[in-house]
């Protein structure tokens, strides 16, 4: 059975449907990338698989449970947690605190300096600013910062929507190559983007969503070959 | 009015009265800081609660009276009226510690269940934030006018709860026994909330939920829970500020005696920095240095409020963040 399965599920804001009969699924262990453009619902999905939204209908597992119904502070300690869309820092806490936050929801807290050990390891600048305010980072160092504080939950599935937005080039190549790490070390990870081509270079699987429908799936390899794929989110590569 | 006309018939309705200021400056000030440590307890109320909400929780003035009448009612049953009671020092003070207990119980109550019943419901319904604000005047009239319904439209019999006496002698000025326990219990009180906030795992949550709620709740913080609590903390601090009230004015369990009270402790949390934890302390102790102070070099009672809000605007249009500036969501630990 797959970490995550998404069952036929909708989501609407007010009248407004914003994803019609989606299903996928995310096996353990895998690297899965969500793409599409600007609008096609690629944020409702990661806020509604984060519970911050209300399905509508349809039915998501994680782990062998229904969780449709479950509140998004309870998903985080089922293992869930995501990074979303603005990184969501907390402008007044320091790198530390904001690490802090990321921990909240667990009970164990005994391996909690093994923990900072870990994201100083992954993203050793973090350790260098650890008493600075999480608003006076720059972008590149706020994401690092929000996977980071993801990673203290000890997540069983990581969902990171838009991890390259905004970022100078040798950021973005940072972020996917901890991406890339991370899921080594044993994290499932659900991938948002719209930079297309690193998405689908470092996702085992990838869906293309389309105003709130999925329209393909396949390896990232594959999506990477498909023609119609190429024209429209790979520009004329 | 008949004063007012009458003054300003002789040209003479404001004077400056420099020697009253002078000769009771320090007296002033120790009555001034007294009223601020009460003002700044309830003001605790109202800027925890906008730090989590944004909402100006308008039916706080009317959680601090229900802590005031659960005062009055407490003390009168354990035999206390008008003159003080025939007891010995130990027997007042666990007679006060109870009447604080009973007015921290009655104000959180109602601060609970305001929250619940009158707040939760539009949250789940994502009501707009004017909804919110007009619910919770609405909330105010309904709990005063249902003090009214009950009690009756004249204050309770008015409770003493000791000889007032002088403690000590600060440089030719006294020092009373209600001063002192007054801004010291609060002083204390603002502390130990103040520390809550930055230190502990609840202040953790409030802190992010004021900051960031979604975010708050990808990290496993239970924004329900987290709101119910700073209401029932506004509450306690309310039911606590409602014992000094009485202890201060002991006909104060009126029910519309939160009302002007209340508007005070709001324009205290809004002079230092609505959402901030000192600045409301800061305000509220400023207000009711002030506002005596315009009342001693004016010469009436009723200046205390003009001079008050005057203060409030200049400061706002000069500081429009408020003295300290900051909210509750820019607290460090």
């Amino acid at each position: 059975m797959a970490l995550l399965e998404v069952d036929n599920i909708s989501v609407h804001y007010g009248r407004i449907q914003a994803i019609h009969d989606m299903s996928l699924t995310v096996e353990e262990g895998e690297v899965v990338s969500l793409i599409g453009a600007n609008g096609a619902g690629k944020t409702t999905t990661m806020r509604t698989l984060a519970g911050l939204l209300n399905l509508s209908a349809g039915k998501i597992t994680f782990d062998g449970e229904d969780i449709s119904r479950t509140k998004g502070h309870i998903r985080v300690v089922k293992g869930i947690s995501l990074t979303p869309e603005g990184r969501g820092i907390f402008p007044a806490m320091t790198v530390m605190e904001n690490l802090d936050m990321g921990a909240y929801a667990l009970k164990d807290k005994s391996q909690m300096a093994a923990d900072f050990d870990r994201v100083f390891d992954l993203f050793p600048r973090m350790k260098e600013r650890r008493k600075q305010l999480g608003g006076t980072l720059s972008g590149g160092e706020q994401q690092m910062l929000a996977i980071g504080r993801a990673l203290m939950a000890h997540p069983k599935v990581l969902l990171l929507d838009e991890p390259s937005m905004g970022l100078a080039p040798q950021f973005i190549r940072q972020i996917f190559s901890i991406i890339r790490q991370v899921n080594e070390q044993g994290t499932t990870v659900l991938l948002v983007e719209q930079n297309a081509n690193q998405a689908l270079a470092t996702a085992h699987r990838a869906y293309v969503l389309e105003t709130g429908r999925i329209t393909h799936s396949g390896t990232g390899k594959e999506l990477l070959a498909n023609p119609a794929i190429k024209e429209a989110y790979l520009g004329a590569a | 009015m008949h004063t007012l006309l009458a003054a300003a018939a002789d040209d003479q309705w404001i004077t400056l009265d420099w020697a009253s200021l002078g000769s009771t400056f320090w007296p002033s000030t120790f009555d001034g800081l007294t009223f601020g440590a009460i003002y700044a307890l309830v003001a605790l109320g109202y800027t925890l609660v906008y730090g989590v909400l944004n909402l100006m929780n308008f039916a706080h003035s009317e959680v601090f009276i229900t802590g005031a009448y659960a005062v009055v009612f407490t003390l009168t049953s354990l035999g206390f009226g008008a003159s003080p009671p025939n007891l010995s020092g130990p027997e007042i003070v666990l007679n006060l510690i109870l009447a604080g207990l009973a007015g921290m119980a009655a104000a959180a109550l109602v601060a609970f269940l305001l929250e619940r019943i009158a707040y939760r419901p539009l949250r789940r319904r994502n009501a707009p934030r004017l909804v919110f604000l007009i619910t919770a005047i609405g909330m105010s009239f309904v709990i005063q006018n249902l003090f009214f319904v009950w009690r009756g439209a004249t204050a309770e019999p008015s409770v003493t709860m000791f000889q007032n006496k002088a403690v000590f002698d600060l440089g030719g000025n006294l020092i009373y026994m209600d001063t002192l326990i007054i801004v010291i219990a609060a002083i204390v009180m603002m502390v130990g909330v103040d520390q809550l906030i930055r230190r502990t795992r609840l202040g953790r949550g409030i802190r992010a939920v004021a900051q960031d709620p979604d975010t708050a709740t990808l990290m496993g913080v239970n924004r329900e829970r987290i709101i119910i609590s700073t209401f029932v903390i506004g509450g306690v601090l309310a039911g606590a500020a409602a014992l000094f009230y009485i202890m201060k004015v002991p006909s104060g369990a009126i029910y519309n005696g939160g009302f002007i009270l209340g508007i005070k402790a709001f324009t205290a949390a809004v002079l230092g920095g609505i959402g901030n934890v000192r600045g409301a302390l800061l305000g509220g102790l400023l207000l009711g240095v002030i506002g005596n102070y315009g009342q001693v070099l004016l010469g009436n009672g009723q200046w205390t409020d003009v001079v008050s809000f005057i203060v409030l605007v200049l400061v706002l249009m000069v500081r429009p963040e408020g003295i300290l500036g900051s909210n509750l969501a820019k607290v460090r630990a």
